[in-house]
């Protein structure tokens, strides 16, 4: 058992592609014990959606979505595998599923029949669009959610055209921990009232609830966030810079004392009483004069000035860093932000450590399984719970 | 019955987006939020344009379904105001601004009250020659956390996602985590939780550092953003679609290009790959194939785009920007925006907690406080009397 939050939860995940599998990841770096359902019928090598690069055969969708796990095959669709997933389902916690709405009923695992089986378990199911309306039955994926939601909106430069982000899985990352705030919920509920329930949740309204604070200001002002490349829709000056020695630094003045201690820092502080950048809403208004004050103040001078003293002066400064500089950077390595995980198909990996430092129940990160790997360790355990159930209570007893 | 956290008492120190954000989160969830500000108010109240009249939105889309407080934490009785908050609460959400002073950091908190769940907010992390820095870095986070320069033309300056991703990442963070420590709080007690935009950025880019670890093919849609132009979606005469044809056979794509005049791409076998192994904007050469597709798609609106690529098997979706969004029929028809009543503003409209919870649901537990708006009956829950409480004001450590 781990030393995590959630030691003794047994979460039942039936997911695939990457919503579902990375939602059930961070339940098992809590400490949930996962059981992670392979379909025998799925051709394993296009696992994780096939996601290049493979290696050996196993896509990094595979590696990176299936950590902190344990793999059992199940045929949903087999009489006699269908009865293991009953019986498992007895002495899980969590229910997890990520397909198209529907499809839970047809592998006998919808809510009626799971929560008959066990009335306390905390039942989950992630769609792309939500469970009716006619966008319901397509497809959904990261791209298509940052589409549809608007994600690009803003992003790009001045003279260019709304970007989606390449890095291809915010949205399905997001909707997945989505969904694990929502399971835990559900298992604190479950304290207080005895009893399972269940929840949906899409990436259509979870992609939407990350842009919260860009869609409130849309809707209250009815202007789309404009395109400003660095630069921030509602705080200046909060930007990248070029410094003397062509490097890139970040600001971010966000508060009135951090515009007063920048003011200092470059040698201004009658800027701060400038009643043309007064406040933040002066100067995000006069965003282009300001511009036009700061660029070649900023470039008079090599990036590392700047960090030592807008640092000390309390603003919040940072430079773009490459994956060679990140990997071996003392920052990400004390608080162990990348981790190095073995893997059976890949060999040692780096992948994102959980980001939380938990005092008393600490996170954790461990390999991925390959699929099935555990069916035998799981089986094994079931024949136990079975063989435990159908002793007569008086040798039990004894 | 009210939401899953339900009768879970919650004091917020923090300001920005992130410890905003994830205090929300636990109101929507039901939780009873008091946000304590400082006298000059919580940052994001300034936030905004006058021109665009969106000046102090941020706070209001952050903020909705709390209590406010607002008071002087470096004054004796401020501290000890909030010190008997503390004590009668389950969670606390400190950041690295506020939870500086030692009165205010776990150590002296944890023995205020042991079962108390501590959740602190930096922008890099509670280790580390960057420790101890406040979370209000959204555009250095998602500098720092890149990695890849994966938004933005090469050779260009860096672009920031115009969503704040680093803070709310590490608001949707922190609420996992706060729910686990209190799931776990019988056995273990309380504890202190530390989350940072920056750790959150880089947990969030996972995929793209194992595909890092051992590229032996530069390839793949995690790894290629590097050599490409920024993704703008493919232009049709009225908008940009998202295009896929990678679940489609080759009749289908020979139908597909016949419809879209087009037809003479057949057999080109670069053409061929790009369908083949991820279409969209996924594909290695894609953007070499791009003014191809985009010369045929000029002909055609969005809609007929996406109706012709379904048709033949393909994935086609719109390039919505928020307006787009909000009037989708599918998005009115899940609820992805709903209203609340903001004394003093009218009705907002805002983005709808993203849960459905059948058994408890969740709701948006009403506006965002004024400054101070609730002093007087919180203080008085906590056991000041009104005399003290306006001795409190009068002598500037309530403000509002």
């Amino acid at each position: 058992m781990s030393n995590g939050p959630l030691a003794g939860v047994r979460v039942f995940d039936l997911t695939m592609w990457m919503v579902g599998p990375w939602c059930s990841v961070q339940l098992g770096a809590l400490g949930a014990e996962v059981v992670h359902i392979e379909q025998p019928d799925v051709d394993w090598s296009t696992l994780g959606a096939g996601v290049p690069p493979l290696i050996n055969g196993t896509s990094v969708g595979y590696i990176a979505w299936n950590m902190n796990k344990r793999g059992l095959s199940l045929g949903m669709k087999s009489p006699e595998d269908r009865t293991v997933a009953y019986e498992l389902l007895k002495t899980s916690d969590v229910f997890l599923i990520n397909m198209t709405p529907g499809v839970a009923d047809r592998l006998g695992v919808g809510y009626d029949i799971v929560s008959g089986i066990n009335p306390r378990i905390v039942y989950c199911a992630i769609t792309g669009w939500g469970e009716s309306g006619p966008m319901a039955l397509l497809p959904g994926a990261d791209t298509p959610a940052q589409y549809v939601t608007g994600f690009a909106t803003g992003t790009g430069a001045p003279d260019g055209d709304d970007e989606i982000n390449r890095h291809f899985t915010q949205m399905d990352a997001t909707s997945g921990n989505y969904a694990a705030q929502a399971i835990l919920m559900g298992l604190l509920a479950r304290k207080r009232t005895g009893k399972g329930q269940r929840i949906h949740v899409s990436m259509l309204r979870a992609g939407s609830a990350l842009q919260s604070v860009r869609i409130g200001e849309y809707l209250a002002s009815g202007h789309q966030p404009q395109r400003l490349g660095s630069g921030s829709q509602n705080t200046a000056p909060d930007r990248a810079y070029e410094c003397a020695d062509g490097a890139i630094l970040g600001v971010s003045v966000t508060s009135e004392d951090e515009w007063r201690g920048f003011c200092e820092v470059i040698g201004q502080p009658e800027l701060a009483a400038d009643p043309r950048f007064a406040v933040n809403a002066d100067r995000v208004d006069n965003r282009e004069e300001l511009d036009g004050l700061l660029e070649p103040i900023l470039a008079g001078m090599v990036r590392d000035y700047w960090l030592m003293h807008l640092n000390r002066a309390g603003v919040p400064v940072g430079y773009p860093m490459t994956w060679a500089e990140l990997r071996h950077h003392a920052q990400v390595l004390e608080n162990d932000y990348i981790v190095p995980v073995e893997t059976a198909a890949w060999g040692q990996v780096w992948t994102g450590g959980p980001p939380w430092r938990l005092s008393e129940t600490p996170a954790r990160m461990f390999s991925p399984p390959m699929p099935g790997e555990h069916s035998r360790e799981i089986l094994a355990g079931l024949q136990q719970q079975r063989a435990a159930s159908e002793q007569p209570a008086a040798a039990r007893e004894s | 019955m009210g939401g899953p956290l339900e009768g879970l008492r919650v004091v917020e120190l923090a300001e920005g987006v992130a410890g905003s954000y994830c205090a929300q989160e636990l109101s929507d969830a039901g939780a009873d939020v008091i946000k304590v500000e400082k006298p000059g108010g919580d940052r994001t109240r300034g936030w905004g344009s006058r021109k665009r009249g969106d000046v102090g939105v941020a706070f209001l889309s952050a903020n909705r379904g709390k209590r406010g407080v607002a008071l002087d934490p470096d004054s004796e009785a401020g501290a000890a105001i909030l010190r008997k908050l503390i004590a009668g609460a389950d969670i606390v959400i400190a950041d690295a601004g506020w939870s500086a002073a030692a009165a205010l950091q776990y150590d002296s908190l944890g023995e205020l009250n042991p079962q108390l769940v501590y959740c602190r907010f930096s922008e890099y992390g509670k280790g580390g020659p960057w420790a101890d820095q406040p979370p209000y870095g959204e555009l250095v986070a998602q500098l720092a956390g890149d990695g890849t320069g994966s938004l933005g033309a090469i050779g260009e300056p860096p672009v920031r996602m115009a969503t704040d991703i680093a803070g709310m990442y590490a608001a949707i963070y922190a609420v996992m985590s706060i729910c686990a420590a209190v799931y776990a709080r019988d056995e273990s007690g309380g504890q202190r939780i530390d989350v940072s935009l920056f750790g959150s950025i880089l947990a969030m880019r996972s995929t793209l550092w194992v595909a890092l670890s051992n590229p032996d093919e530069w390839w793949g849609f995690h790894l290629d953003s590097y050599i490409k132009p920024p993704d703008t979606g493919y232009h049709c005469k009225d908008g940009a679609i998202y295009f896929s044809l990678a679940r489609t056979g080759p009749e289908q794509r020979e139908q597909l290009y016949r419809e879209l005049g087009m037809e003479w791409v057949e057999g080109d076998p670069l053409f061929e790959l790009v369908n083949i192994d991820t279409g969209g904007g996924g594909g290695r050469y894609s953007h070499l194939a791009r003014p191809v597709w985009e010369r045929a798609l000029a002909n055609f609106t969005v809609d007929e785009a996406i109706e012709i690529t379904r048709r033949y098997g393909g994935w086609a979706y719109p390039k919505n920007d928020y307006e787009a969004l909000v009037a989708e029929e599918q998005a009115r028809h899940v609820g992805v925006i709903e209203a609340v009543e903001q004394p003093g503003v009218g009705t907002l409209r805002q983005v709808a907690p993203p849960w459905d919870f059948e058994g408890t649901p969740a709701a948006i537990q009403g506006p965002a406080p004024q400054l101070g708006e609730h002093n007087a009956a919180v203080l008085a829950e906590a056991g000041y009397s009104e005399a003290e409480i306006s001795r409190l004001r009068d002598e500037g450590v309530l403000a509002g």
